[in-house]
């Protein structure tokens, strides 16, 4: 560690590591010091002079927010000056600031109304003449320029952690405002994280606009249930109308450290309603009763995986879920090899990584959150990023430094590569020196179209980085020789200083692997589905058998890619019946679902906790809170690396089953506000070698189904590999990501 | 004002004297008495003289409600109003939800939206009668002065709720026409001479 700065704040002595501000100094120490456009997750602003403070000795204000304290000085936060500076700094923010908070949708949240009334500015004196300012309107997203104080938290954010870098400021002095960047209006994945920062009301959700006030909002702290990274989040629920029942009206996340995608922010109305059926239940009872297997979807909480894996074995019949159990069967290779039932790096440790290998995933929208890492990395460390994948995502742009291109179908080569070109110089054992020794890299690069010149970039750009990261997405689980795979990033993550993250698919991906024994899916009948397909459906979409709550109406806990396990709590009420209620029909004694909380597999790595327990909150100094991380536990290991197998060839026109940005399910398909682009996706060489054109309406044949859709031109694509959206017809786990095709087109 | 003469219990120095009470009559004989001279004095005769003689004067004092009403003060608070704006004619409220928020007897409730001009608009909105307990806080708080107190006491319902919505009680177009809209003088409203106590913004351009 390297050596702390020692010094005093208004007396007090405090210390800061290396790289720490005066103000992150205060802040740790409870010292007050005021900001307006400071926020701890970017870099400074510095554009709003309020955390001026004075230094002993140095004549002038200093700002806090990006001066490094050296050791020694004195820092005064308060005086007679200061305060008259940041009396006089309010007053400027004040002029002209339009007096509607009574209808403004920050409803009293305001931190340019706290900051007014801390500095009393009771009147003004200084005057500007006001301009002629249109709201605009931004899709979801609303902005108000006359409300607008030009902190700029929201472009930092957008640059620094989101990566969009959709919009910048318009410099103009008084009439300086936020535009899109490069375009009329704003062309960005609509994550929302500029409106969750704004201090005042200018940047606003579109659908929340004028329709409550935070006060009559109720707070559910809970989890966001869309996909594998499991954001924290805040459901404000309300009555609709003046009579109607709770729903909720927008979500809110702590903006200061943690981040939330579009999805979560804005793709909130997926619950389910039902009233209580006897009829329905008995049938689902006595279906479960008679049923071969139960097929499940891993949109689901640990403990009602727990409840499924109890019925299992109480009733001796079969458990399906692909998309876990291919996961689980790629976390028991890496095991084999690591020893280690968890990978080891988290989303956090991404965010402080200074080189990082994205490899198996379209990360931007496979898992926003890994994305938003990614770029905090890049942008705070300088962190030199490769992003290996068969297609070059648009949105990875402005953060990956080399963009490594494979075949489709060679993940198991480009890994080898990998593990040759990192496991150089390390010191390894000798089946592992044999192995590498003895691969063909001649024919691997050929095949897989990665060649030396690219490796040696790679670990030219890595050779000072001092905290390395592999990010392993889900395009290699259902590779025919995903076991294979797992075992070379065992080897990478075991014998070099690179830390792994494995992004699972879904939600609760990991948290299922590990709740349940799952069996290999067969096509056989009577099956019960939870979330999937079936004879006898159960499921909190639409169109079921009997309607189960959707996972914003059901406590429980889910386990992410940090491998945390997160609390979920009811943001709606539920009327009909829930699996806990079924599986106490069915002979398990259990009063709450959660009751099963305590009872999760502790051999997994989980706590023996209740789940009332389970804290859920980020505290003032960005300590995460939420639940608990999985205990590492130590695996047999002795497996060996097997030889690579001939890599297969994807010739012709190839689907990528890829959902668009903020879509992942049937349940973001449900919602109301967030965009649904169903069309097939293509480069206009795609087009040429299927033969078909901007908005065709094509047929595409795949291995075992036949999909309808619209084809329409993306002229950021490259080669002859579509995008192929899945959110609205389910995935099928079971097959790898890419997909060789037959397209027709339909006239 | 002095505490003094509510503090000096000295209650024969004040001025304050004993009614000269005849005792009540304990034995048989004397409650015997009390009777035949109470019957036969002609106490009621006394009072139906007075009556008849004040109805012969027509000098009648008694309000024939319902025909006749007591004027209400200006400050009396019943039933809520919602006010206009005497330039445009146009709805006070701005609904920022103020009055449901302070409500101590919850039973406020509104929900607004976003209409086509871009404003804030109140779609729905009641009071149930039937909890509120005309504290006037609404009216206080209100910072536009749209809703207030009305004079309009007679709320007698048929069951313990009784909703009144905004359309009812929102000044008629007519009335506004008319421009026979009355203020409110009560708690929250404008203090006279409020004019001259505001400081303008400056304006040097």
């Amino acid at each position: 560690m390297s050596k702390m700065i020692n010094f005093k704040i208004d007396g007090k002595d405090v210390t800061a590591a290396k790289g720490e501000t005066i103000l992150q100094a205060a802040r740790k120490n409870d010292i007050y010091i005021p900001t307006m456009c400071y926020i701890s997750k970017t870099s400074p602003c510095a554009s709003c002079r309020i955390c001026s403070i004075e230094v002993t000795g140095v004549d002038g204000f200093i700002l806090s927010c990006n001066t490094p304290p050296t050791e020694g000085i004195e820092v005064k936060t308060n005086s007679k000056a200061l305060e008259a500076e940041r009396t006089n700094i309010m007053k400027l923010y004040d002029v002209n600031h339009p007096l509607e908070c009574g209808v403004c949708d920050k409803s009293g949240e305001c931190d340019l109304q706290n900051m007014t009334l801390e500095f009393n500015v009771g009147h003004q004196e200084f005057s500007a003449k006001d301009q002629v300012r249109k709201v605009e309107d931004w899709g979801l997203i609303n902005y108000d320029p006359a409300l607008c104080i030009m902190c700029e938290k929201c472009v930092h954010v957008c640059n620094e952690v989101i990566g969009d870098d959709a919009i910048e400021v318009k410099f103009g002095g008084y009439s300086s405002v936020i535009i899109p960047k490069g375009s009329d209006t704003l062309d960005c994945t609509f994550c929302g994280e500029c409106i969750a920062v704004c201090p005042v009301g200018a940047l606003v959700s579109s659908d929340f606009k004028y329709s409550a006030n935070a006060w009559e909002l109720s707070r559910i702290p809970s989890t966001c249930a869309h996909c594998s990274a499991g954001c924290a989040l805040e459901y404000e629920t309300r009555h609709v109308g003046i009579n109607g029942d709770d729903s909720i009206y927008r979500v809110k996340n702590n903006f200061e450290y943690n981040s939330l995608c579009g999805a979560g922010r804005f793709g909130f109305d997926f619950d389910n309603k039902a009233q209580k059926d006897k009829v329905r239940f008995d049938k689902a009872v006595v279906a479960i009763k008679s049923a071969n297997a139960i097929r499940f979807s891993s949109i689901i909480t640990n403990e009602e995986a727990h409840i499924l894996q109890l019925l299992k074995e109480k009733l001796g019949i079969k458990l399906f879920n692909e998309d876990a159990r291919l996961y689980g069967e790629f976390m028991k290779a890496y095991s084999s090899i690591s020893g280690k039932l968890h990978h080891s790096a988290s989303m956090n440790a991404i965010k402080q990584a200074d080189a990082i290998i994205v490899i198996g995933t379209r990360i931007a929208t496979d898992n926003p959150m890994v994305r938003y890492a990614i770029t905090t990395a890049a942008q705070h460390n300088g962190a030199k990023i490769v992003y290996a994948h068969p297609l070059e995502d648009a949105l990875m742009k402005n953060t990956v430094t080399q963009f490594m291109k494979y075949e489709v179908g060679t993940e198991e080569g480009v890994m080898a590569l990998l593990a040759n070109e990192l496991l150089k110089n390390s010191d390894v054992d000798e089946d592992t020196r044999a192995f590498l020794d003895d691969l063909d890299l001649g024919y691997l690069e050929a095949e897989s179209n990665v060649g030396d010149d690219e490796l040696q970039l790679m670990s030219k750009s890595f050779s000072r980085a001092k905290k390395r990261i592999l990010v392993v997405g889900s395009d290699v689980f259902a590779h025919k020789r995903a076991k294979n795979i797992a075992k070379l990033v065992a080897l990478i993550e075991k014998y070099t200083d690179f830390s792994l993250v494995v992004v699972p698919t879904e939600v609760n991906t990991a948290g299922v692997s590990l709740t349940c024994k799952l069996d290999i899916d067969e096509n056989i009948g009577n099956v019960v589905a939870y979330n999937a397909q079936g004879d006898f459906i159960m499921s909190s979409s639409k169109d079921a058998d009997l309607a189960m709550p959707a996972l914003n109406q059901v406590e429980g806990t889910v386990v992410n890619v940090d491998n945390q396990v997160l609390p979920l709590n009811v943001a709606l009420a539920f009327d009909g019946y829930t699996l806990n209620d079924i599986a106490n029909a069915l002979g398990l004694e259990k009063e709450n679902t959660i009751d099963y909380t305590k009872e999760l597999d502790t051999s997994k790595g989980f706590k023996s906790l209740a789940f009332d327990d389970l804290e859920n909150f980020l505290s003032s100094y960005g300590e995460d809170k939420r639940g608990y991380i999985l205990d590492e536990v130590s695996c047999e290991m002795g497996s060996k690396v097997e030889p690579i197998d001939d890599l297969p060839e994807f010739n012709g026109t190839v689907i990528y089953n890829c959902n668009p940005v903020l879509q992942f399910n049937e349940f973001t398909n449900k919602t109301q506000q967030l965009e649904k682009d169903i069309t097939l996706r293509g480069s206009a060489q795609f087009g040429a070698a299927a033969r078909i054109s901007d908005g065709d309406e094509v047929e595409i044949s795949l291995k075992n189904r036949v999909i309808k859709r619209k084809f329409k031109q993306d002229n950021e694509l490259k080669g002859t590999i579509a995008l192929n959206p899945i959110f609205d017809i389910g995935k099928d786990a079971s097959s790898y990501r890419f997909e060789k095709s037959k397209i027709v087109r339909v006239i | 004002m002095k505490m003094e003469q509510f503090n000096d219990r000295n209650v024969a120095d004040n001025g304050y004297f004993l009614v000269d009470i005849e005792d009540y009559p304990t034995d048989s004989w004397g409650k015997f008495k009390r009777v035949v001279k109470r019957s036969f004095k002609g106490e009621l005769f006394v009072g139906l003289w007075v009556v008849m003689r004040e109805m012969l004067r027509f000098d009648i004092h008694t309000v024939k409600y319902p025909q006749e009403k007591m004027p209400i003060g200006p400050r009396y608070r019943a039933v809520h109003e919602m006010k206009r704006l005497w330039e445009s004619d146009t709805e006070r409220c701005i609904g920022c939800g103020l009055c449901e928020k302070i409500c101590i007897s919850d039973c406020i409730r509104m929900d607004t939206k976003i209409d086509e001009n871009s404003r804030k608009e109140v779609s729905e909105y009641t009071i149930n009668l039937g909890r509120c307990i005309f504290c006037g806080y609404c009216a206080e708080v209100c910072p536009e002065l749209a809703i207030t107190h009305g004079g309009e006491y007679e709320n007698a319902s048929e069951q313990r709720e009784h909703f009144v919505d905004y359309d009812y009680m929102l000044t008629p177009i007519d009335t506004m026409k008319a421009k026979a809209q009355k203020e409110f003088e009560g708690f929250g409203a404008i203090t006279p001479h409020e004019d001259e106590r505001v400081k303008k913004t400056p304006l040097s351009y």
